[in-house]
């Protein structure tokens, strides 16, 4: 027996070692992309470059616009994706049993959305939002196809994270003689926010990162929206112009990326954050 | 819960309220410009330099190819195209403005050997009749060929030029716009491709290692394509219905001005008025 002994625990240290490995490769491609980025964007990243309008098509000037527009299009995408998605996953994960067709027809539909390219979603609303609904290249069509690309995304989360809540906690809620809603309103979700949140962070960085799906959305003008109708440039649709179509656009392409990049992590941060301080003891106290 | 939900309520009359107020606003004229997006960034910066100077005037630029220009002016959803190559024989119903020229240059890698090249060796380069660089006194390497994708206005008139068919094209890798050509020769010693010479002069200037081989006896400078006798060259053009309008004629007018040619330089093309 001891020789099984030894032999397993050469196999839980090759495993291991090969897992720890895997580890440092992940941390190993995010640190070789942020550096790359440092070393050729921090030089161009300035407060005037957050804020000033781009010139000479972005080699110059700054992107205050850019972040204005893509903010915007991020609040459209967002306000449509949170309360339709949420409603969504609350549907599949209360009140359907999981076994029902429609459920399962729903959930297949969802993942199949989810892993359709973007350029899909980009034409789709191009066709859908731009042409059919009459919105034009604008802020409000590049929000509402962002939303659709989301959503699935946070659908799926956001009933996991309903689905983890153990089946005790709505059994104490019924004990109690709470409705079903209250249950739902004052236990349920508020135990399941954390994973809720981690669905919102993913939806915000795959509508961040996004680009096929906005060019022919909410479309390639840099001047400063001014209005939700008005056409504007998301940051990485104007990281891809500089990157490709601009000759000399590659510094100030670098300093759009590195700004997104420190975009994301505060997004990431702030909403673990919110999550794990903020808004997840005050539901629970109330 | 009942004042989140006032609070929601507040932000969505908010969000309503700005957007309708937008709308007043603009009560400008709204010209819509789409089409290639090799030159979008130019006609995006002159339009910028033309608003500045007419307040009342708001042009919106949009990018997604030669064929979308000419797409969206027919049909009306732009007022100017931007095609960046010369008309075809069924595109007369259009009118065809021109504006800068850019001419394409056969690129290598900067320790590839060969110095020049000709028309029946691309052909064949690209028919994939030579295989190596080898059969041209280079290296004993394989030629990676770099072809353009479908719908851009480069790949037509390398085609044109050189006389193959589309289908005869054994390409190795596709691509789309000029910096990703650059791109994937510079990270391939065997790779030929061609891209808009502005470009590779500059990325040239920039110390990346790429050469632009001359064309038949002609060296690729934007020098020969303004004097006019570099071979593999396009006309950049803007295109409009019979019937513009005053203010799209005006930009129009602008943007082949003398002052606008700087603009026109600064994006690395050749302005008409020289």
């Amino acid at each position: 027996m001891p020789h099984e002994a030894t032999m397993s625990c050469g196999r839980d240290r090759a495993l291991w070692a090969a897992s720890q490995a895997a580890v440092w490769a992940v941390v190993l491609v995010f640190a070789l992309i942020l550096f790359d980025l440092l070393r050729h964007g921090l030089a161009g990243v300035s407060w005037s470059f957050l804020t000033e309008a781009p010139r000479s098509a972005g080699r110059e000037g700054g992107i205050g616009s850019i972040l204005v527009s893509t903010g915007l299009i991020l609040f459209v995408a967002l306000a449509a994706t949170i309360p339709l998605g949420l409603c969504a996953a609350i549907a599949m994960a209360e009140w359907l049993p999981s076994r029902a067709r429609f459920a399962r027809f729903a959930r297949m539909s969802l993942d199949v959305l989810s892993g359709m390219p973007s350029i899909v979603f980009g034409l789709f609303g191009n066709a859908f939002f731009s042409i059919y609904l009459g919105m034009g290249l604008s802020i409000w069509s590049g929000g509402l196809t962002l939303a659709c690309m989301a959503l699935p995304l946070f659908v799926r989360a956001a009933e996991e994270a309903l689905r983890a809540v153990p089946e005790s906690y709505r059994a104490g809620g019924d004990a109690l003689g709470m409705s079903r809603t209250r249950t739902l309103l004052r236990i349920v979700l508020p135990a399941a926010l954390p994973g809720i949140m981690a669905g919102i962070i993913l939806a915000i960085g795959r509508a961040l990162a996004e680009t096929a799906a906005l060019i022919f959305t909410s479309g390639y003008v840099g001047r400063m929206p001014g209005a939700l109708s008005d056409s504007g440039r998301a940051l990485s649709v104007h990281i891809y112009d500089l990157a490709m179509n601009v000759t000399g656009g590659a510094a100030n392409a670098y300093a759009s990326a590195l700004t997104l990049i420190v975009l994301l992590i505060l997004i990431n941060g702030v909403a673990v954050w919110l999550t794990h301080h903020g808004l997840y003891r005050r539901l629970i106290k109330t | 819960m009942i004042s989140r939900m006032v609070f929601m309520a507040g932000l969505l009359a908010c969000v309503g309220l700005w957007t309708g107020c937008g709308r007043t606003d603009s009560e400008s004229t709204r010209i819509v410009v789409t089409g290639s997006s090799t030159i979008a960034p130019m006609f995006g910066d002159m339009a910028r330099h033309y608003e500045s100077q007419h307040p009342g005037v708001r042009l919106d630029v949009q990018t997604g190819g030669s064929s979308r220009g000419i797409a969206d002016a027919r049909r009306g959803l732009a007022d100017i195209g931007m095609v960046s190559r010369a008309a075809y024989e069924d595109e007369d119903d259009l009118v065809w403005h021109k504006n800068a020229r850019d001419g394409i240059a056969m690129i290598v890698h900067a320790d590839n050997p060969i110095r020049e090249i000709d028309t029946d060796t691309v052909r064949a380069i690209y028919r994939k009749e030579i295989r190596r660089w080898s059969g041209l006194g280079g290296p004993d390497r394989p030629i990676t060929v770099i072809n353009k994708a479908e719908g851009r206005s480069t790949l037509d008139l390398f085609l044109a030029y050189t006389g193959l068919q589309s289908e005869e094209v054994q390409a190795d890798v596709v691509i789309g716009d000029n910096e990703h050509g650059i791109q994937a020769v510079i990270g391939n010693p065997g790779a030929i491709t061609y891209v808009s010479i502005g470009t590779a002069e500059y990325s040239v200037n920039e110390g990346r290692s790429l050469r632009l081989l001359p064309l038949d006896g002609i060296p690729a400078t934007t020098e020969r394509v303004r004097a006019g006798d570099y071979p593999l060259s396009r006309p950049l053009h803007l295109v409009t219905r019979p019937d513009p309008s005053e203010e799209v004629l005006r930009f129009i007018e602008f943007t082949q001005s003398a002052e606008a040619a700087s603009i026109v330089e600064a994006h690395y093309f050749i302005p008409l008025s020289d």
